[in-house]
C-alpha cells in the first residue's frame, strides 16, 4: 500500500500548494485544498489495497475528487448531500465558470469567492492525483515534480514579485522528501547487506537495511542544490531586458514588478455592463473639459493585440508626496503647460483596481498606501493594494502645444523609437495594412500631419460605425476585418488600429486605457461610470511628449463621453497658418513620396529646417531619457572588471593583513607558512591539509625542481614552522617574509604562464572562504542528521 | 665520554648524538644495509621498551640483537626458546643451599641489561608468559620474593612468522608489551655481496667492541625523557591510536599502553635525530612498527589479505596533522 510514500506525496503536494498564496487575498483556500489532497491520498491507498491497475487508480481518484468537490460546493443539490446528481454537477460547472471569469476580473490577489475556491481546490486536487499516480502508483518520483512545478508557474505568471524564495523552500523540501522516501523504499528491496561490524550494529536494530548513511549523502546533495537554487539567482543580476543598456531609467536589482492580466480583456465587459455602475468621482481645477483618466499604457504590439511590457517600481518609486519622474519627451519649461489638480475618489464597490486612473502626465500623486510609479510610462500601480474606496489627489500638467511645436522636426530619441515604433513583420500585419497607412498619409509631410490625417480618416462620417456588438479583436485578422471589412467596432478597435497605423508611418504610438472625463454633475464634480471605460491611442511628438488622439466616434452614435482634443485640429492651434490644409504647409523639403516607399517603421530623423519659423532646434529640443548606451556599457564593463578583480584584491589585502598582524616569532613563522600554503594552492601545486610541514615541503620539492636558493628558503620555512608548532620555543622570524616571497616567485616561475595568470586574477585560495562557509553549513546539517540517527537508534534499542 | 643532563637538554643532546652515532656505526659494521632497522632498534632501547624482531630464518635477526647488545658494555644474556623450556629457566629458581641451610635464589638469564630471546614463539605459552612480568614491571617474583631488574633492561626477542611450523603465536597481551615489532627484510643485492666478503673471514661480531657503557645508556634515556612533545602532537598520537579502535577492518585496536609507547618512542626517535622536540613525522614513522603488531584484523580483512601494517599506514595518511590552530 505504500502508506509512508502516500503520506509523503500528500505532504509534498500541500507544501507546493503554499506557492499559490500570493494569488489569493485570504487563506481560506488552503483548508479546502488540504481536504482535496487527503481525499486523493485516501483514494490512492484504497486502490492500492485492492491492487487495481493504474488506470483504475486514476479514475477512482478523479471520482473521489469530484465527490469531495460536490460535498464541499454543491451539497444542496446532491443526493443525500453526498452523491453527485446532474443538478449538483451542473451547479459545480456553473460555479467553475464563475470562478474562471472572476479570475480574469480581478488582478491577484483575488478574493476567495466560491468559484475561485472551487477552481483552486480542484487544481490542487488534480496535482495531488498526478503526484500520487506518478510517485506512488507508478514509482516515478522524479517526474512527479512536474505537476508540483505547475503550481509554482501560476503565481510566477501573474505576480512576479511574490514568488519569493521563502515560498520556494517548502515546496523544494517536499519534493526532496518525496525523492528520499521513494529511494528509501527502493533500497529496502535490496535485502540485508553483509558489511563490516559497524554496519551490522545498525542492521541488528531493525529488520530493514540501514539507508541512513546514504540518506545523509542524499540530503547533503539536496541541501546544496536548494541553497544554490536560492542563492545563485539572488547573486546573478536580473536579466531583465530593461536593465541592459538602452533601458529607460531603471537601475539593476531591487526592482518590483507587477503584471496583471490583459487589461483590454475587461474593457468590453465594462462597456456593456447593464448596471453602468459608478467607478469614480472627481473634482478638477481644469476649467475646460478635463482630460481623460489614463490607467494603462499598452506599448507592445505582438501582431495580434496590444499588451504592456512589465512595469517596474521598487520601494523608492513610491509616489506619495514626491515629484514624479519627468514625462518622456515633454519640455517642462514650456510656458504652454497648464497645471491641473484632480481629486479623485474611487467608488467603494470597485474591486481589483491596482492601477490608478489619473490625467496624463501626472507630476505628483498623494495617496495613502504603497503606490508606485513606473518611470517610463508614469503608470501608478500598487503591487498588493487596490484602489477601491480610496481618495487621492493628482497634480498633472496639460500641454497646449503650438502648431510650431507639433510641426517641429525634432528627432525621436532612440529609446522611444525602439520601444514604440516596433511593428511585427509585414507578413503578420498584412501588406495591405501597411499600404493603407502609407496611402492615407501620402500627402502629409510631418509626423503631426500624418497623425491628423489618420484621425480624420477614422472619424470621417460614414467611414466607420461604432458598435458594441462587434467582437473584441483578439488577433490580426479581426483588426484587418475592422479596417477593410466590417468597419464596425468600438474604442478598442479604433485605438488599436490607429496606433498600429501610426507606428507604420513612423510615429511612436501606444494604446492607452482608462476612462473618459465622464459626466459633469451639477455641483461641478465629475462622475465616471463603467460605460466611460475607454481606449485611445497616444502618439509621441518630441518636445511635447505623448498626446492623446481620438479616432473613436463621439456623441450619441459613438462613445458618449469621448472628446476630440483641440490640438488634433491644426486650424485651431495657436500659430497655425491661416490658410490651406496641412499638406501645403512649409515642409522640411523632403520628398513626401519617398517615404511611402522606404517602408514602415522608419524613424523620421530630419534636421530642423532653417526656414522653420519655430526654430525647433531651440528650447523645444527633446530631452533624452536614460544615459547614452555607451555610458551604460562602460558602467557594465567597470562592474564586470570590479567583480573579476575582487578575488585578487581580497587576496592581496589578506596577505598584507597577515603580515601586519604577526607580532611574535611564532606568528611570523605561521604567517610565512600560510603564505607558502596559499602560494602552492594558487599555483596548482600539491598541498594536503593533513600534511606535516616536513611532508608538505617534501611534496613540493618532489613536484618542482627548485633552484638552490629557493630550495633553501623552502627548507627554512619548513623548519621555522616546525619549531613554531612543535618545539618549546620558536626559531627566529627574521628573513621569513623574504623567504616566502622567494618561494612564491619560484612557484610562479614553475607554474607556466596560464598558472601564473590564474594565481594573479582568480587565485584558487580565495575560494576557501565560501567553501568554508558551505562546509560549516553542511557540518551543521550533519550534526542534525546524527542527532536524528542517534534518537532513532535509541528508540530502536 | 659520559652523557650529562646537566646544563640543559642541548648539551645532553650533543652527548647523545655522539654516543648514538658510535653505537649505530658499531651495529652497522655487522648488519649491512639496514640503517632504518638499526635506528629503530636503538630507538626502542632509548624509549625503555622491548623489541620484537620478526622475520623468516636467516636474515640476521639474532645478529642484530647480539650486535646491539655487544656494542654496549653491559650484561647480556641470551635465551634460546624451545618447546621444553620452563618458566624457571628464564626467571631463575630458589634452590636449597645445604651449607647455608636456606633457600637461595639462583637468578635466571632475565637478570641482565639486555636479554636476547631467540625464537620466542617456539616456547610454550606458559614460558612465554613468564616474560610478561619481567618486561612490564622490570622485576621478578619467585616464591613470594621480588627481585628488581637492572636498568637499562631490554628484551630483544626474535620470532619466526606465525605461519611457520612448530610455533606458538604470542598472545595479544604479550605482543602488547613489545614497544615495536620490526621486520628485517632481505638485504639488497649489494649489501648481500658485501656481507659475503665481510663474513668470509672471522665473524664481525667477534671483532665488535663495546662503544658505550650502561651508564651512558641510562643518561641517554634521561635525555630522551626531556624531549618536548607539543600538546597538539599528544592529541595527534591519541587520534592515531583511536583511529585503530574505530576502524571497521580491525577486530582489536591499540591499547592506551600503545599510545604511551608511541609517544615515548617518538621522543627517542626525535633525540636520535638531534632534536629536542617531537615532530608529527616521528609519530608517523613509528606508527607502523609500534602499533601494527598489537592489532587484530577482522576475518573479512584477513580474507582480503589486508595486513595490519597496511591498515595503519592508511590511517597515518588519513588522520590530519595538527597545525598551529589546533
Amino acid at each position: 500500500m505504500r502508506i509512508r510514500l502516500t503520506i509523503v506525496a500528500c505532504v509534498a503536494t500541500l507544501l507546493a500548494s503554499i506557492a499559490l498564496y500570493p494569488l489569493f487575498k485570504t487563506a481560506g483556500w488552503f483548508g479546502s485544498g488540504l481536504g482535496a489532497v487527503l481525499t486523493v491520498g485516501g483514494a490512492g491507498l484504497l486502490t492500492r489495497r485492492f491492487r487495481l491497475p493504474a488506470v483504475a487508480c486514476l479514475l477512482i481518484s478523479v471520482v473521489a475528487l469530484v465527490f469531495y468537490l460536490n460535498v464541499l460546493f454543491a451539497a444542496g443539490d446532491a443526493f443525500l448531500g453526498v452523491v453527485p446528481t446532474p443538478r449538483s454537477l451542473s451547479s459545480l460547472a456553473e460555479l467553475a465558470r464563475d470562478g474562471w471569469q472572476d479570475s480574469f476580473r480581478y488582478a491577484p490577489p483575488v478574493p476567495v469567492l466560491p468559484g475561485v475556491e472551487l477552481l483552486s481546490t480542484g487544481g490542487i486536487g488534480l496535482v495531488a492525483i498526478l503526484v500520487d499516480l506518478l510517485a506512488v502508483r507508478l514509482r516515478r518520483a522524479a517526474p512527479a515534480g512536474l505537476p508540483l512545478l505547475a503550481m509554482y508557474a501560476l503565481p510566477a505568471r501573474f505576480r512576479e514579485e511574490s514568488a519569493g524564495w521563502l515560498v520556494f523552500l517548502p515546496g523544494a523540501a517536499g519534493y526532496l522528501a518525496l525523492l528520499v522516501a521513494d529511494s528509501r523504499d527502493r533500497l529496502s528491496g535490496w535485502g540485508r547487506p553483509v558489511f563490516s561490524r559497524h554496519w551490522s550494529d545498525d542492521v541488528r536494530l531493525r529488520d530493514r537495511p540501514d539507508s541512513s548513511p546514504l540518506a545523509v549523502t542524499g540530503r547533503r546533495i539536496g541541501l546544496t542544490a536548494v541553497v544554490l537554487a536560492v542563492v545563485v539567482p539572488l547573486a546573478v543580476p536580473d536579466v531583465d531586458p530593461h536593465w541592459l543598456p538602452d533601458a529607460d531609467g531603471n537601475g539593476p536589482g531591487g526592482l518590483t514588478t507587477v503584471t496583471t492580466p490583459d487589461p483590454l480583456v475587461s474593457l468590453k465587459r465594462q462597456l456593456v455592463r447593464a448596471d453602468d455602475a459608478v467607478v469614480l468621482t472627481y473634482r478638477t481645477s481644469d476649467d475646460a473639459t478635463p482630460d481623460y483618466l489614463r490607467m494603462y499604457s499598452l506599448d507592445r504590439f505582438d501582431g495580434d493585440g496590444w499588451t504592456y511590457s512589465t512595469i517596474h517600481g521598487d520601494k523608492n518609486a513610491r509616489v506619495d508626496g514626491k515629484t514624479l519622474p519627468a514625462a518622456p519627451g515633454l519640455n517642462r519649461d514650456s510656458s504652454l503647460l497648464r497645471p491641473v489638480t484632480t481629486s479623485v475618489r474611487i467608488d467603494a464597490h470597485v474591486r481589483g483596481m491596482s492601477v490608478l486612473p489619473a490625467p496624463y502626465p501626472p507630476t505628483k500623486v498623494s495617496i495613502k498606501g504603497d503606490w508606485r510609479v513606473d518611470a517610463p510610462t508614469l503608470m501608478i500601480f500598487s503591487p498588493h493594494e487596490t484602489a477601491g474606496g480610496r481618495a487621492y489627489t493628482v497634480s498633472s500638467v496639460r500641454p497646449s502645444p503650438t502648431y510650431q511645436q507639433l510641426e517641429a522636426a525634432v528627432p525621436v530619441p532612440d529609446d522611444v523609437a525602439s520601444r514604440y515604433l516596433a511593428v511585427p513583420a509585414p507578413m503578420s500585419v498584412g501588406r495591405d495594412v501597411i499600404a493603407l497607412a502609407h496611402r492615407l498619409t501620402a500627402t502629409a509631410s510631418t509626423p503631426y500631419d500624418r497623425a491628423v490625417k489618420l484621425q480624420e480618416w477614422f472619424t470621417k462620417p460614414g467611414n466607420f460605425k461604432y458598435s458594441l456588438d462587434a467582437p473584441s479583436p483578439r488577433n490580426a485578422g479581426a483588426l484587418r476585418d475592422f479596417l477593410f471589412g466590417s468597419r464596425t467596432g468600438y474604442c478598442e478597435q479604433f485605438a488599436a488600429s490607429m496606433a498600429l497605423l501610426a507606428r507604420i508611418v513612423g510615429i511612436p504610438a501606444r494604446v492607452a486605457m482608462g476612462y473618459t472625463s465622464g459626466e459633469r454633475q451639477a455641483d461641478g464634480s465629475w462622475i465616471v461610470r463603467t460605460k466611460d471605460t475607454h481606449a485611445w491611442p497616444e502618439l509621441y511628438f518630441a518636445g511635447v511628449g505623448w498626446l492623446r488622439f481620438e479616432p473613436t466616434p463621439a456623441g450619441g452614435t459613438g462613445q458618449g463621453s469621448a472628446t476630440v482634443p483641440e490640438y488634433t485640429s491644426p486650424l485651431l492651434l495657436p500659430g497655425a497658418p491661416t490658410s490651406g490644409s496641412t499638406s501645403r504647409l512649409p515642409s522640411t523639403g523632403q520628398a513626401t513620396g519617398g517615404r511611402s516607399t522606404t517602408g514602415h517603421g522608419s524613424v523620421p530623423r530630419r534636421r530642423a529646417d532653417p526656414l522653420d519659423p519655430a526654430g525647433a532646434a531651440g528650447p523645444l529640443a527633446a530631452p533624452r531619457h536614460g544615459g547614452p548606451p555607451i555610458g551604460r556599457l562602460l558602467a557594465l564593463l567597470a562592474l564586470l572588471l570590479l567583480l573579476v578583480s575582487a578575488p585578487a584584491a581580497l587576496h592581496r589585502l589578506a596577505r598584507v593583513r597577515r603580515w601586519a598582524r604577526a607580532a611574535t616569532e611564532a606568528d611570523l613563522a605561521h604567517a610565512a607558512w600560510e603564505e607558502l600554503r596559499i602560494a602552492a594552492v594558487d599555483h596548482g601545486l600539491p598541498w594536503r591539509t593533513g600534511d606535516s610541514p616536513r611532508a608538505a615541503g617534501r611534496r613540493l620539492t618532489e613536484a618542482l625542481s627548485l633552484d638552490e636558493p629557493s630550495a633553501e628558503a623552502l627548507n627554512r620555512l619548513v623548519r621555522a614552522e616546525e619549531l613554531a608548532r612543535y618545539a618549546p620555543a620558536p626559531g627566529p622570524g627574521a628573513g621569513l617574509r623574504e623567504d616566502a616571497f622567494t618561494v612564491r616567485a619560484a612557484f610562479a616561475a614553475a607554474a607556466g604562464r596560464r598558472g601564473r595568470w590564474r594565481a594573479r586574477v582568480l587565485p584558487p585560495s580565495s575560494a576557501a572562504f565560501p567553501r568554508g562557509v558551505a562546509g560549516r553549513a553542511l557540518d551543521a546539517f550533519d550534526r542534525i542528521d546524527s542527532l536524528v540517527l542517534r534518537r532513532r537508534r535509541h528508540s530502536a534499542g | 665520554m659520559s652523557v650529562s643532563t646537566h646544563g640543559g637538554i642541548g648539551r645532553g643532546l650533543d652527548g647523545l648524538a655522539q654516543i648514538s652515532s658510535k653505537i649505530l656505526g658499531a651495529i652497522e659494521s655487522v648488519i649491512e644495509g639496514k640503517p632504518d632497522v638499526v635506528r629503530l632498534a636503538l630507538t626502542v632501547l632509548l624509549a625503555e621498551g622491548h623489541l620484537l624482531i620478526e622475520d623468516v630464518p636467516g636474515v640476521g635477526k639474532t645478529m642484530l640483537a647480539k650486535a646491539l647488545a655487544k656494542s654496549i658494555d653491559c650484561s647480556v644474556r641470551r635465551v634460546q626458546f624451545t618447546p621444553d623450556l620452563l618458566p624457571s629457566d628464564i626467571t631463575g629458581v630458589s634452590a636449597y643451599n645445604q651449607e647455608l641451610r636456606e633457600f637461595e635464589f639462583k637468578p635466571g638469564p632475565v637478570f641482565a641489561n639486555i636479554v636476547v630471546g631467540d625464537e620466542i614463539n617456539r616456547a610454550s605459552p606458559k614460558t612465554q608468559s613468564a616474560l610478561l612480568e619481567c618486561m612490564e614491571e622490570r622485576q621478578v617474583t619467585v616464591d613470594g620474593r621480588t627481585y628488581p631488574l637492572d636498568a637499562p633492561f631490554m628484551v630483544i626477542a626474535t620470532q619466526n612468522p606465525v605461519e611457520m611450523e612448530g610455533t606458538y603465536p604470542l598472545p595479544e597481551a604479550q605482543r602488547d608489551r613489545f614497544t615495536a615489532r620490526i621486520a628485517m627484510g632481505y638485504p639488497e643485492p649489494a649489501a648481500e655481496l658485501e656481507m659475503l666478503d665481510v663474513h668470509g673471514g672471522p665473524s664481525p661480531l667477534d671483532r665488535l667492541q663495546p662503544v658505550a657503557r650502561d651508564g651512558d645508556v641510562r643518561a641517554m634515556i634521561e635525555v630522551v625523557r626531556e624531549v618536548h612533545v607539543a600538546p597538539g602532537l599528544r592529541g595527534y598520537a591519541i587520534a592515531l591510536v583511536t583511529a585503530t579502535r574505530n576502524h571497521p577492518e580491525l577486530r582489536l585496536g591499540a591499547s592506551p599502553r600503545a599510545t604511551l609507547q608511541l609517544v615515548r618512542a617518538a621522543r627517542a626517535y626525535a633525540a636520535l635525530d638531534d632534536r629536542d622536540y617531537v615532530l608529527p613525522d616521528d609519530l608517523q614513522r613509528l606508527a607502523v612498527p609500534v602499533l601494527a603488531h598489537r592489532l587484530l584484523p577482522t576475518a573479512e580483512a584477513q580474507v582480503q589479505r589486508r595486513s595490519a601494517e597496511q591498515i595503519v599506514a592508511e590511517l597515518v595518511e588519513r588522520v590530519a596533522v595538527p597545525d598551529h590552530r589546533r
